[in-house]
C-alpha cells in the first residue's frame, strides 16, 4: 500500500461513453467533433402534454448491449453498466493485479432511479383506480419486490461493484449537475492519498420521463425548439439561446495510481491533477460568480499550474441567460489576460444537459480533445451574446491543437461548483 | 395456465431452476435454493396477476412446493367468492 503521507499521482486509463451522440466512446467523440447534435423532439408521452418539449435521448439500440441479468435494472443503472464495461475493457482491467479491497467505484447521479420511481407511482395510482372499481378485490399495494433496490441512488455503484468485484469504497454523489464531476474529484483524492489503487468513476442519468420532465418544465429553463433546425435548439453563449435541453446517458473513467499504471504498461489518457469544489451558499438555482471562481482557483492551486497552462476549457455552458454570462465573467476573472486566448466550448449544444452524468461525459470529451488535439466545438453558435466574448470555438471543431492541460467545469443547482483539471501525459 | 404452471415457468425461465426438480411432489421450497428476496420475487408473479399481497411469505420456507401452490390458490379463492379468476397477463 502506498504511503498515505506521499501524494500519489493519478491517471485516467480507460474511458467509456454511452451518450445521445453515440453508443460508445469513439462514436460519441466523433459526432461531437462533427458539431452535429442529437437534440430532437422529446418522446411522445411528454410531447403529448408539452408539444414543444425537446430532449437528447440515447439510441434505444443500447438495450442490445445489456447482459441478460441487467434487463430488470433501472435505465440509469443500465447505462452505467454499459459505460463502465467499455471503460474497464479500454483500461485492460483484466490485467490488473490489485487486491479487490483496493478497488473502488465512485458514481454520480442526480435523480437516482427516476424511471423506476415514476413507474412505481404510476402503478400505485393505476391500482388505486382498479381497487376502487373492483371494490377492493385488487390491492393498490402490490408492487415489484425489487422496486427499492432498483430506484435507490446507489444502484449503479452497487451494480458495478458486484459485477467487477470492487471491494473497496463504493461512493455515490448526488449533487445535481456536479454529481459525476465530484465523484471523479473525490476518487482522484482517494487514490492520491493512498486509500485505493484504482477506481471506476461513473456518471449516469436517465430521467426523460413525463413526471420529471414536467417538473423541469415548470422551472422555465428549458430551450424552445429552433424554428429552422430542431437539433440546433440549444445554443450556449449565443444571443438567441433559450435554455437547456435535458439529456440522458453515462460515461465512465478509470482512475488509477499513476505508478501502478505505468508499471503494468497501461495506456495513459491523462493525468488528473486538480480538483476544486465550492458552494455558493446564496441561491438554490441562480449561479454565483464568486463560487465558480473559487472552484476554478482551487483546482488550479492543487494542480500547481499557472492559469496560462490551461489550453482548453469545457464550460458548464447550459445556454441559460444567466448561467452563460456568470461563467464567462468567472473565467475572465480566473484567467485574466489568458482568457482571451483560451478556447472555451460547451458540448451541451450537442448532447444536451446530462445532469448527473454531465461532468463525466464532458471530462471524457475534454480528455479525448486533449489527446487528439481536436477541440470539440460549441455547435450552432451563430451570434455570440456580447456578454459572452470568449473564444467559444463556434460550430466547427478545431484540429491540430497542442493542449498541455485542460479544465472542465460543472456547476449545480444547490450552488455546488466543481472544476477538474487534466494534464496531457504527452506534453 | 394453472397457478402451478405460472410459478414453475417463472422459476425455470427467470430464476434458472432445473425443470426436473418439479417432478418430485415432495420437493420443499428450500430445495430450490432461493434466498429470501428470491422467494418474494417468485410470489410477486402471483401477486401481480391476482392483485393481492401474500401475508407472511417466510412461512413458506418450511413447506412443500405443492402445498405453497395450494395455499396460494385457496387465498385467491377466498378473495374471489370461491372462484379462481383468469389471471391478468404478466407485465413485460
Amino acid at each position: 500500500m502506498p504511503n498515505p503521507a506521499t501524494p500519489q499521482r493519478v491517471v485516467v486509463t480507460g474511458i467509456g461513453m454511452l451518450t445521445p451522440l453515440g453508443l460508445g466512446r469513439e462514436a460519441s467523440f466523433a459526432r461531437a467533433l462533427l458539431g452535429e447534435g442529437a437534440i430532437a423532439a422529446a418522446p411522445e408521452p411528454i410531447t403529448r402534454w408539452l408539444p414543444q418539449a425537446l430532449a437528447a435521448c440515447v439510441d434505444p439500440a443500447f438495450t442490445a448491449m445489456l447482459d441478460k441479468n441487467e434487463a430488470g435494472l433501472d435505465r440509469a443503472t443500465q447505462l452505467a453498466m454499459i459505460a463502465s464495461r467499455e471503460a474497464l475493457r479500454d483500461a485492460q482491467s483484466e490485467k490488473w493485479q490489485y487486491p479487490p479491497e483496493r478497488l473502488g467505484v465512485f458514481a454520480g447521479i442526480g435523480m437516482g432511479g427516476s424511471t423506476s420511481l415514476e413507474a412505481l407511482y404510476l402503478r400505485f395510482h393505476e391500482q388505486l383506480r382498479r381497487s376502487i372499481e373492483s371494490n377492493g378485490a385488487v390491492s393498490p399495494t402490490v408492487v415489484h419486490p425489487l422496486s427499492v433496490p432498483r430506484l435507490m441512488s446507489n444502484a449503479a455503484a452497487a451494480g458495478i461493484s458486484m459485477a467487477n468485484q470492487l471491494r473497496g469504497p463504493s461512493h455515490t454523489y448526488s449533487v445535481a449537475c456536479s454529481s459525476s464531476a465530484m465523484a471523479i474529484g473525490e476518487a482522484f483524492r482517494n487514490i492520491r492519498h493512498g486509500y485505493t489503487d484504482a477506481i471506476v468513476t461513473v456518471g449516469t442519468e436517465a430521467m426523460i420521463n413525463p413526471g420529471v420532465f414536467i417538473a423541469w418544465n415548470a422551472l422555465r429553463v428549458m430551450a424552445k425548439p429552433d424554428s429552422v433546425k430542431v437539433a440546433a435548439s440549444c445554443r450556449p453563449f449565443d444571443r438567441d439561446r433559450s435554455g437547456f435541453v435535458l439529456g440522458e446517458g453515462a460515461a465512465a473513467l478509470i482512475l488509477e495510481n499513476a505508478e501502478c499504471a505505468q508499471q503494468r504498461g497501461a495506456r495513459i489518457y491523462a493525468e488528473v491533477c486538480g480538483y476544486g469544489s465550492s458552494s455558493d451558499a446564496s441561491h438554490i438555482t441562480l449561479p454565483s460568480r464568486d463560487g465558480q471562481v473559487r472552484a476554478m482557483q482551487m483546482a488550479l492551486c492543487e494542480s500547481g499550474m499557472a492559469p496560462a497552462a490551461i489550453q482548453y476549457l469545457n464550460a458548464h455552458g447550459t445556454a441559460t441567460d444567466t448561467g452563460d454570462v456568470v461563467e464567462t465573467e468567472g473565467i475572465k476573472l480566473v484567467f485574466g489576460d489568458h482568457a482571451a486566448a483560451l478556447p472555451v466550448s460547451s458540448t451541451k449544444s450537442m448532447h444536451g444537459h446530462l445532469i448527473g452524468a454531465g461532468g463525466a461525459v464532458e471530462l471524457a470529451l475534454t480528455i479525448l480533445s486533449m489527446r487528439s488535439g481536436s477541440i470539440v466545438p460549441t455547435a450552432y453558435l451563430e451570434n455570440p451574446d456580447p456578454r459572452c466574448t470568449l473564444d467559444h470555438v463556434p460550430r466547427v471543431a478545431r484540429h491540430g491543437q497542442r493542449i498541455g492541460a485542460a479544465m472542465s467545469n460543472s456547476f449545480a443547482f444547490g450552488g455546488t461548483n466543481v472544476s477538474l483539471i487534466v494534464r496531457n501525459p504527452a506534453a | 395456465m394453472t397457478l402451478q404452471q405460472i410459478i414453475q415457468e417463472y422459476l425455470i425461465k427467470q430464476a434458472g431452476i432445473e425443470p426436473s426438480k418439479f417432478d418430485d411432489p415432495e420437493m420443499m421450497l428450500a430445495d430450490l435454493g432461493l434466498d429470501s428476496l428470491g422467494v418474494v420475487e417468485m410470489l410477486y408473479e402471483v401477486e401481480d396477476r391476482y392483485g393481492f399481497q401474500v401475508q407472511d411469505p417466510y412461512r413458506y420456507g418450511t413447506m412443500r412446493f405443492v402445498d405453497i401452490v395450494a395455499d396460494l390458490e385457496s387465498t385467491i379463492r377466498a378473495r374471489n367468492n370461491g372462484e379462481l379468476p383468469e389471471p391478468k397477463a404478466a407485465k413485460a
